[in-house]
């Protein structure tokens, strides 16, 4: 039977920020649905709306017609509409087939017989007895889905599934999705990646501050497009004017960075001699896990190597921790933005206090001068775009994007000399990156430097004047950016050499 | 003295009969964690069973009446709790350390006409065979009745936590509330269910204490026990089995230094008096070392407010 899902005038609005705004759009089975935005659009509110986790303050949702009451999770479920979240909601210490058996009603004997049908019909093969917290992302999220399919569902709604998968396992999720479109099922798939819009859904509706903005076939629309569609205006084409001026001061320099390490989740570097020019960015490329931990570990002074020399503006600071070579003027974005560049439970304003410099005087005798803190605070807030200006707010509500807005200004405001930063757009929509992207080059352009270790090879290029592979701790010999092309990199990336 | 057989036999009588309180009171406890809730009242919740099983015991002169009376006051004080924690997201080490000064405070004032009152004998079960068998006589007879339900008491949780539904339900909401509530569980229910039942086997150890073990009403009678009984679930990892071990081992020990120190060993009186916390504390960390299994047991969400997104 063909199912039609009909959303009418929804409306939620919380204190301060209207998160829907009189969302109407129409779903029917045998396609697959995207639900584009970027971080904060008001998509996750309207997809919890639809399987009864918040109740709207207006409007409605007809199911086949009927008028649905969702007024909590378990009138989704009667429903028939099933929800993966982008957080799984799993329990993490309870084995898999508890996780499954725990709203299932039937025993356990014909429970297990039912999740091997399903096993075999979509070709997944999990323990069912191991605890949740040993699986892997992507098993993770079959586990979710599975628990979906048990209820046999007429829509299925999935929550920026990708996010935390690997490629290998995205194209699995997106084989397994298409079968269940075949199968009549009907598919809503929340993303702010475009390319995954293009290649998987039929029909995509685009959301803005709370607003449906565009509703189109995908086979009208391209990356492009989409694009600006999301974002709500042109995004400017960046690219940077490549300088390299021979005669340039070399600001920083590396000699004889070695790392060797016991633990084997760690890449040993070998012999890493590299130098930066004042106004200069250097990228590293490489596929992750060649050795940019421990390399942005060593660089900021979290791990200390014997033996290595680093200058840096005339002085040998290989030695200096973190803090002290923030003193010199370097600033330092790590990857992970959650755990290792902000503190989450903390507030805005403290986490800018964490920076503390002595130039700063966020301190004093001892006691902090939280005043002071908060007007620095603010003025990054504003500087920077982050999307709040209420410094109490504690950091981990913040978006992904104005979170990395946030580190780097709170890096940048006190106009370091270099910064080295370290997959400063993972995660991020096209917005936050492209906003991350022209405070790099501006950077530049004020004749300060940048070290910029990326995963990213189009964002590499984008930005470097000059570019060094990084394979297995070993470093190729550094290109200018001019002479690179995506295949060359990806070539030395994989282990090859050129010329 | 005669280390004789059936002297031994009344020894480990006697443990278990002073480990009672500490099974009871850590297996209640046990369920209220495992939902995720931490709940510090143990000892002014088993201090308000004890008065109110003996001031009934006085009044009605029925032992029955007592017991169910000081389940149901146990039940009354963690309906607070749970009020506070539950409904007005109240922090639960605040709220569970004002429940302990509430209840020792409440338990002395309306104890104060009970004070030198004798207690009433409590039947005691299959006493002619208690006399009747060596050895093993005083130690599986001639007990009360809570001491059998107390010994039951662990293996039925662990089979509860287990093997039911309502313990899978139990576990899922200690381990991720917010998860269990998008499945559509009622975690503010669940809660105040677990919270309740720790509340009843308090008052059950209290009334143990008040009406079986040392028959009378004195002030502040537990004496730390809650305490002991809610370090017991921590270091027993939330393993109800491992908890029955821990109190066996804290009782066992408290009997036997007292013995010592009667015999007139000669170690200090004071090593001795803490060698029961030392001794308990040094075997449960041993026995739970395995790091996973821990990580398994314990409930991920224990002691976090918990409110449902609107």
């Amino acid at each position: 039977m063909a199912t039609d899902l009909r959303i009418s005038n929804i409306s939620k609005i919380y204190p301060g920020c209207i998160a829907n705004d009189n969302v109407s759009l129409q779903f029917k089975s045998g396609k697959i649905y995207a639900l584009l935005g970027e971080n904060g659009a008001g998509k996750s509110t309207l997809v919890k709306i639809l399987s009864g986790v918040i109740s709207p303050d207006n409007g409605e949702v007809f199911l086949n017609e009927k008028n649905l009451k969702l007024s909590s999770p378990l009138d989704a479920k009667k429903n028939k509409i099933g929800m993966v979240f982008q957080h799984f909601n799993l329990f993490e210490t309870l084995s898999v087939f508890e996780n499954l058996s725990i709203d299932a009603t039937e025993d356990n004997k014909s429970l297990r017989l039912r999740i091997n049908e399903i096993f075999k019909k979509y070709n997944f093969s999990i323990d069912l007895d191991v605890p949740v917290l040993n699986l892997s992302a992507g098993q993770k999220q079959k586990v979710e889905i599975i628990r979906c399919l048990l209820r046999s569902p007429k829509v299925l709604i999935m929550d920026e599934p990708t996010s935390v998968l690997t490629e290998q396992e995205t194209e699995e999720l997106f084989i397994s999705l298409k079968k269940f479109c075949d199968e009549g099922i009907l598919i809503i798939y929340i993303t702010h990646k475009l390319k995954e819009v293009l290649s998987l859904c039929d029909e995509v509706a685009v959301m803005r501050k709370g607003k449906v903005v565009s509703v189109s076939q995908t086979q009208n629309e391209k990356v492009e497009t989409l694009a600006n569609k999301m974002v709500g205006q042109k995004l400017a084409k960046i690219k940077k004017k490549i300088n390299i001026s021979k005669n340039k001061d070399e600001i920083f320099k590396v000699k004889h960075l070695n790392f060797y390490s016991d633990d084997p989740f760690e890449t040993n570097l070998v012999n890493l001699n590299f130098s930066v020019k004042k106004g200069e960015c250097l990228g590293i490329a490489g596929i992750s896990g060649n050795g940019q931990n421990e390399l942005f570990q060593i660089l900021s002074g979290e791990i200390i190597t014997p033996n290595t020399s680093i200058i840096f503006r005339n002085k040998e600071i290989a030695k200096l921790n973190p803090k002290q070579r923030r003193e010199y003027l370097m600033a330092f974005s790590p990857e992970d933005r959650i755990s290792q560049a902000a503190v989450p439970e903390l507030k805005i304003y403290e986490n800018v206090a964490l920076n503390n410099f002595k130039a700063s005087n966020f301190f004093e005798k001892g006691l902090v001068n939280e005043r002071k803190i908060k007007d620095h605070s603010k003025k990054i807030l504003s500087d920077f775009s982050v999307n709040t200006d209420n410094v109490e707010l504690k950091s981990q509500f913040l978006s992904g994007g104005n979170l990395q807005k946030l580190i780097l200004g709170r890096e940048l405001i006190t106009a370091p000399e270099l910064l080295i930063c370290y997959n400063p757009t993972w995660g991020l929509d096209v917005g936050a990156i492209n906003y991350i992207h022209e405070t790099l080059i501006k950077i530049n352009d004020q004749e300060k430097s940048t070290i910029l270790i990326s995963t990213d090879t189009e964002e590499l290029l984008k930005l470097s004047d000059r570019i060094a592979v990084i394979y297995k701790g070993k470093l190729s010999k550094i290109m200018s950016s001019e002479e690179v092309t995506p295949e060359k990199l990806g070539v030395l990336m994989g282990g090859g050499s050129i010329d | 003295m005669s280390l004789d057989i059936s002297f031994i036999g009344i020894l480990i009588g006697s443990i278990m009969a002073s480990s009672v309180p500490l099974i009871l009171a850590a297996s209640g406890e046990l369920i209220t964690e495992r939902s995720g809730v931490l709940n510090l009242g143990v000892e002014g919740m088993m201090i308000i069973g004890a008065i109110s099983g003996f001031a009934l015991m006085v009044i009605t002169d029925n032992l029955f009446i007592a017991i169910v009376g000081s389940m149901l006051s146990g039940v009354i004080i963690s309906l607070i709790f749970g009020f506070l924690t539950q409904s007005l997201l109240t922090n639960h080490v605040a709220t569970g350390l004002a429940l302990t000064i509430f209840g020792i405070g409440l338990s002395a004032m309306l104890g104060k006409n009970f004070v030198g009152i004798p207690g009433k004998e409590f039947p005691i079960l299959f006493s002619s065979l208690r006399e009747s068998i060596p050895f093993f006589g005083p130690i599986l007879f001639g007990h009360s009745i809570v001491l059998y339900f107390a010994f039951a008491l662990p293996f039925l949780t662990n089979y509860f936590l287990k093997k039911t539904k309502l313990g899978l339900i139990v576990r899922a909401v200690g381990d991720s509330p917010v998860s269990a509530s998008n499945q559509g569980i009622n975690v503010i229910l669940v809660r105040y269910c677990c919270i309740l039942y720790g509340g009843a086997m308090c008052g059950l150890a209290g009334a143990y204490l008040s009406l079986i073990y040392t028959p009378q009403w004195i002030e502040n009678m537990t004496a730390g026990r809650g305490w002991i009984a809610l370090a017991l679930v921590v270091f027993a990892t939330w393993s109800p089995i491992k908890v029955l071990i821990g109190a066996l081992i804290f009782g066992g020990i408290t009997i036997l230094q007292l013995h010592m120190q009667a015999i007139g060993f000669r170690i200090p009186v004071q090593f001795l008096s803490a060698l029961p916390y030392l001794m308990t504390i040094i075997v449960l960390v041993v026995i739970s070392r395995d790091s996973r299994k821990i990580k398994l047991n314990t409930p991920t969400s224990l002691g976090r407010i918990f409110y449902k997104e609107k």
